[in-house]
């Protein structure tokens, strides 16, 4: 199966969830879904595309444009191709679905990007801090575009 | 086993103070010698180096990047040029690939000898294993200054080649190097992987199945001592992998002694990628110019790194900085699946030190 066939099975499954599909480069596939798709679309790339071998997530800034995207990188050992899966989330209230129940290991991920980016991971079994420490200021994101290095 | 049974429960801190490589702390959850649960509390060594990266040129950004791991601070390095070339289009000179490949596999070296090192402490009373290892390795720290000037962390990857090229006199010393190292891969197989007191540690203790490895995300060593062949090196062939001869190495079993024949084996393969990318060097140029500022655009690199897949996705908008880094870190994964092992197999606390180093995780790229 190639790039192309692995766009056009998901886009005729899901045709009005898929919000922009392109092959970044060979075995590179990069996928945006919309945040409502985001849970049944993980599921069918893990059931039946083979993407079962999860290698991390994380989130982008994009102040200018009011959102944050989040990305999750997923491999297949069958097929030997990684896939992008993305979703966009408003700046000012992110909120996607988790995909720790796809992928155990996005539990660990998405807390990170819940704690850097203020993204709410919905249905998540533990929202916490990982990274940062415990007491760490409420409302502050790190790793957001307004966040500046406070030696800076 | 289901935490309900037990009698008493008992917490135990494992770190913060230096479990092995940094500051890191394990929660274990104990009855007796069995381990419930094996929780890993990260952040004790966050710096914020994605974010650090933003505010650092190309160039500069190299040096906060090889930090995520020292001990193996070319292939990370690499991980981070390679992105940004994958970004802006940037083709590499092929002296240059076979000098990164060169200086990523003597990375790779000192990184496996200090697992090994490290391993043979945790399993009790080797501590001339760990000498063996840290006197073998400063051979290949000097080679390593030789090359780039630096014993540890080298920052000689830049986006377009390397910084220097091949002093003179440094094919003989490698050779040189190579041959008795070579001899000494015997010794430690026969005194130390086929010990009797190493295979009891060692033998049948943690494993991991081949489904459990890829469903929870395991890299690198840990993913091929469990049967999965899954190598960078051939996966996405960059740098002088593509030309050069060498397997990837494969353990079934997926216990702890499966992980380190994995790294035992690579350091083998290792010695045979240095002999032949030195042996087929080709002349020309080893570095081009690269502008300051890169177009727009976005890469994305995988480098096999001794710990496993570093996966590093970068956002370039058009200025001399990136706009941002994503990094996906192998310890990271591999801590994930340690914290999942003991709802897989029987862990008692005396073989907590073996299983978790068997995954060699570095806590620093961990926390990032």
């Amino acid at each position: 199966m190639s790039e192309e066939e692995v766009i056009k099975a998901i886009s005729e499954n899901f045709g009005e969830l898929v919000v922009e599909s392109k092959v970044l480069r060979p075995k590179k596939v990069s996928i945006t879904v919309k945040p409502e798709g985001l849970v049944s679309i993980a599921t069918f790339l893990r059931d039946s595309l083979g993407f079962d071998h999860p290698l991390g997530a994380g989130a982008i800034d994009y102040p200018a444009e009011n959102k944050i995207q989040m990305v999750y990188y997923i491999w297949s050992m069958n097929r030997r191709m990684l896939i992008m899966l993305r979703a966009d989330t408003p700046r000012d209230n992110p909120r996607l679905p988790t995909l720790s129940s796809v992928w155990d290991q996005m539990n660990l991920h998405e807390r990170e990007a819940w704690e850097m980016f203020g993204i709410v991971f919905e249905g998540h079994p533990r929202l916490e801090h990982l990274l940062l420490p415990e007491d760490w200021e409420e409302g502050v994101y790190p790793l957001r575009k307004d966040y500046k290095l406070p030696e800076r | 086993m289901v935490v309900s049974e037990a009698k008493e429960i008992m917490r135990i801190s494992w770190g913060p103070q230096h479990p092995m490589s940094g500051q890191f702390r394990f929660i274990l959850e104990t009855d007796g010698e069995n381990v419930y649960e094996i929780i890993p509390d990260f952040g004790f060594t966050h710096r914020g180096i994605e974010k650090i990266l933003e505010y650092r040129t190309f160039v500069q950004g190299i040096v906060p990047f090889e930090r995520l791991a020292m001990v193996d601070a070319a292939n990370v390095g690499l991980a981070y040029v390679r992105a940004i070339e994958d970004a802006a289009g940037i083709e590499v000179p092929k002296r240059a690939q076979y000098i990164r490949t060169i200086l990523c596999e003597i990375s790779r070296i000192n990184s496996h000898l200090y697992a090994i090192g490290l391993a043979a402490e945790a399993a009790g009373g080797y501590p001339a294993i760990f000498l063996w290892t840290t006197a073998d390795r400063e051979l290949f720290l000097d080679l390593a200054e030789m090359l780039t000037g630096a014993r540890w962390s080298y920052a000689f990857f830049i986006p377009g080649g390397v910084r220097a090229d091949i002093p003179e006199g440094f094919k003989e010393r490698a050779l040189k190097v190579l041959s008795y190292f070579e001899k000494r891969l015997i010794a430690y197989r026969d005194s130390w992987l086929e010990n009797e007191i190493w295979l009891t540690r060692s033998r049948g203790v943690g494993r991991l199945s081949a489904e459990d490895a890829i469903k929870l995300g395991a890299a690198g060593p840990s993913l091929r001592g469990s049967g999965v062949e899954l190598d960078m090196r051939k996966e996405e062939k960059y740098e002088a992998y593509e030309e050069l001869n060498f397997k990837v190495a494969v353990q079934k079993e997926g216990d702890c002694q499966a992980r380190f024949m994995v790294r035992f084996l690579e350091m083998i393969e290792s010695t045979k990628i240095i002999r032949q990318a030195l042996e087929n060097l080709p002349p020309g140029p080893f570095k081009k110019p690269v502008p300051p500022k890169l177009p727009k655009g976005e890469g994305f690199a995988r480098v096999e790194t001794a710990r496993g897949e570093m996966d590093v996705h970068v956002i370039l908008d058009g200025s001399d900085k990136p706009y941002r880094v994503k990094v996906c870190a192998p310890s990271f994964r591999n801590l994930y699946v340690i914290s999942k092992l003991p709802k897989l197999t029987k862990i008692l606390v005396a073989d907590v030190p073996v299983v978790i180093w068997s995954f060699d995780p570095w806590y620093l790229d961990a926390d990032r």
